[in-house]
């Protein structure tokens, strides 16, 4: 499969301010990225807080430049690519419905804005892939003339579907689209973005920072902390011999509704690194349960893997948790 | 655990209204539990299902619009709902303490992390500056906070937000209350932080002996740390239980419904489908009456509209309301 998106050594660097007078301190939000999304494949973007996903999912939307390094659709340079062919081939879907969509337009007209910003179809075709886009992403039409704030949280989260797919674009790029949702909801939401995915045969970029999400819907998964991409692989080889000890921790923080589990003991060290002052070595190593001397002082290589790679110098046999999430319950 | 003992804590017939434009909404309905010492009780449900405005109702902090219409509190021996404000002053933070969800909003960004602190020990334990500190650090240091020295120094924007959380954490213990109500202290968190919290908290309540109340919409988090749940929708609690009985024989359609939709790896069904459920939360203003799921419910039926829907309940304590004598 022919990677449909490449990214090459993408960083992102960020002046922070510190006050009037002090040199501002930089900030790489995104560091030496290289990472390619196959056509049609779900790519998962997972990390914490802060670790650089939505930048990196920002640079792939074309809303952020990459500070260094390159994103390349279909082989050519993305900034050569031009905004309007751009968004017309990549389309976001962001975490908040409450807050990405105009208070002040219907459904109708904000489902519509893509087909007037590219001039597609006469305004009688509008309106008609505009009811079909609705009923797609079960959208009642009925609602076409009702605003934003008369639609419930899920209703709206399929508004933001319908807008991103009504110009028939390759690529969504997903932010955490079910974060803000109830759980009662989240699943018709998923259930619906895993249907399109398959019936339009779209690629998706899946930021999350939820595994239980990541192994329903992704095809390939990538780890990102503090700004790299620490480990990438299938989803299958993630959830089930994970390599890198983030990874690991991850997977072992994934609290299933079964009682008298208790709560895992991640052996994880409370020292949280600062982004703007990164540690020396390993980025992982001031919690990490493994770390030796050689992760203090120099970072780790990147080693190819079956199907991807890790960057660690120790790569431990996953360490089981108190209560062990990885052989009971994992059925992939 | 501890069911011999006699309860810390004991809410009946709990009502909330909130006075809104269109009339009154029924916030909470009749809500009633009991928390004994040392005892973790989870009040899980979706929002807008009343499980805040019921914690901030045991504090008294309700929001001016709300006010609580029924019920009782009983806490340590005293009814909350009949002290003076001065009164409820001397125990808030003292003998019960709040942990609100997010810590930006609820530390004050223009005073250091040591005076806001500081300032609840002094203010009940009538201490000097010095205890006060060094109260704090001792906390610090428990919670796992290196050079606490320092970080009580800092402004609340000059901390991460597991730190802050952690922060939030330490201030509720200053006094070592007897019961800690936690508003999903964990949402705002990364994954592996949330375990390291929660873990954290588990064990300063197992040391210092609190009771704790904890409000969330993570079921994964109250199958782990849970003694008892109660489950709320529409304002009311609907089911209410040991843990261990609500996750393995729901009673409730609604608590049924909600452990199908918990993504999970190694949960999607055999289709390969996540749970959802359909229809959306019923308004709560005005005149409410009759089951609140049954608009949304698969077992629906023409008596759950009456007023009097059966509380159901087994040996074990564990009850539901619902007109279905047991879930299929």
């Amino acid at each position: 499969m022919t990677p449909v998106l490449e990214l090459r050594g993408v960083s992102r660097r960020y002046a922070i301010r510190k006050g009037w007078f002090a040199r501002p301190a930089e900030l790489l939000a995104a560091r030496d990225v290289s990472l390619d999304v196959r056509r049609g494949e779900v790519l998962a973007i997972v990390g914490e807080t802060g670790s650089g996903k939505t930048t990196l999912g920002r640079m792939i939307l074309g809303l952020t430049e990459p500070s260094a390094g390159e994103i390349r659709l279909d082989g050519k340079p993305l900034a050569s690519v031009g905004r309007r062919s751009r968004s017309r081939r990549i389309q976001p879907v962001f975490q908040d419905p409450y807050s990405s969509l105009n208070p002040r337009q219907t459904i109708g007209q904000i489902i519509a804005m893509p087909l007037h910003v590219h001039r597609i179809g006469a305004a009688g075709e509008r309106q008609r892939a505009v009811r079909q886009m609705m009923e797609r992403v079960g959208l009642s039409p009925a609602l076409v003339h009702s605003y934003p704030s008369q639609l419930s949280g899920g209703q709206r989260q399929r508004v933001a579907i319908a807008r991103a797919l009504v110009g028939q674009p390759e690529i969504l790029v997903c932010d955490e689209p079910t974060s803000a949702l109830d759980v009662s909801v989240q699943g018709q939401i998923l259930n619906l973005l895993k249907d399109l995915q398959q019936s339009l045969n779209l690629t998706y970029v899946f930021i999350t920072h939820d595994l239980a999400v990541v192994e329903y819907l992704a095809d390939r998964v990538a780890v990102m902390y503090l700004g790299r991409i620490v480990e990438l692989g299938t989803t299958r080889a993630m959830m089930t011999a994970p390599r890198h000890p983030y990874t690991q921790a991850l997977l072992g923080s994934v609290l299933t509704p079964e009682p008298g589990l208790g709560l895992p003991d991640l052996h994880l060290g409370r020292g949280f690194p600062d982004p703007l002052n990164p540690p020396p070595g390993c980025p992982f190593h001031p919690r990490c349960p493994s770390a030796t001397d050689v992760c203090r002082e120099r970072a780790p290589d990147v080693t190819p893997t079956d199907a991807g790679f890790v960057t660690c110098h120790v790569q431990p046999a996953q360490t089981p948790t108190e209560c062990d999430v990885s052989e009971r319950r994992l059925v992939c | 655990m501890s069911s011999a003992a006699p309860p810390l804590l004991r809410v009946d017939g709990l009502s909330v209204d909130i006075a809104v434009p269109a009339g009154t909404l029924h916030a909470v309905t009749d809500a009633g539990f009991d928390v004994r010492p040392g005892e973790t009780l989870c009040v899980v449900g979706e929002s807008g299902c009343g499980k805040t405005m019921t914690s901030l109702a045991l504090m008294r902090l309700l929001p001016r619009a709300a006010r609580i219409a029924a019920g009782r509190v009983a806490f340590e021996g005293r009814d909350l709902l009949d002290l003076l404000d001065a009164e409820m002053a001397d125990l808030r933070g003292n003998r019960l303490a709040m942990i609100f969800q997010d810590p930006m909003t609820s530390l004050n960004p223009v005073f250091t992390i040591g005076a806001q602190l500081e300032e609840v020990y002094r203010r009940h334990r009538a201490a000097g500056a010095r205890e006060a500190r060094e109260r704090a650090e001792y906390l610090l240091q428990r919670i796992g906070i290196m050079s606490p020295g320092l970080r009580l120094r800092q402004f609340p924007h000059q901390l991460s937000g597991g730190l802050r959380q952690r922060m939030m954490i330490a201030m509720a213990l200053m006094c070592s209350p007897s019961l800690i109500i936690a508003d999903e202290p964990t949402t705002a968190l990364d994954v592996t932080v949330q375990v390291q919290i929660l873990r954290l908290l588990a064990e300063l309540q197992r040391e210092f002996g609190m009771a704790l109340i904890l409000i969330t919409h993570n079921l994964g988090v109250v199958a782990r740390i849970a003694d008892k749940v109660a489950v709320m929708y529409g304002g009311r609690i609907v089911e209410a239980g040991q843990a261990a009985d609500i996750f393995r024989r729901p009673a409730h359609p609604y608590t049924q419904a909600l452990l199908d939709c918990v993504p999970a790896p190694g949960r999607s069904k055999a289709d390969g489908r996540l749970g959802s459920i359909p229809g959306r939360v019923p308004s709560l203003i005005g005149e409410v009456r009759g089951c609140m799921f049954r608009n949304r419910c698969t077992y629906a039926r023409s008596t759950c509209a009456a007023d009097d829907i059966p509380l159901r309940a087994d040996a074990r304590g564990h009850t539901a309301r619902c007109v279905l004598e047991a879930v299929p």
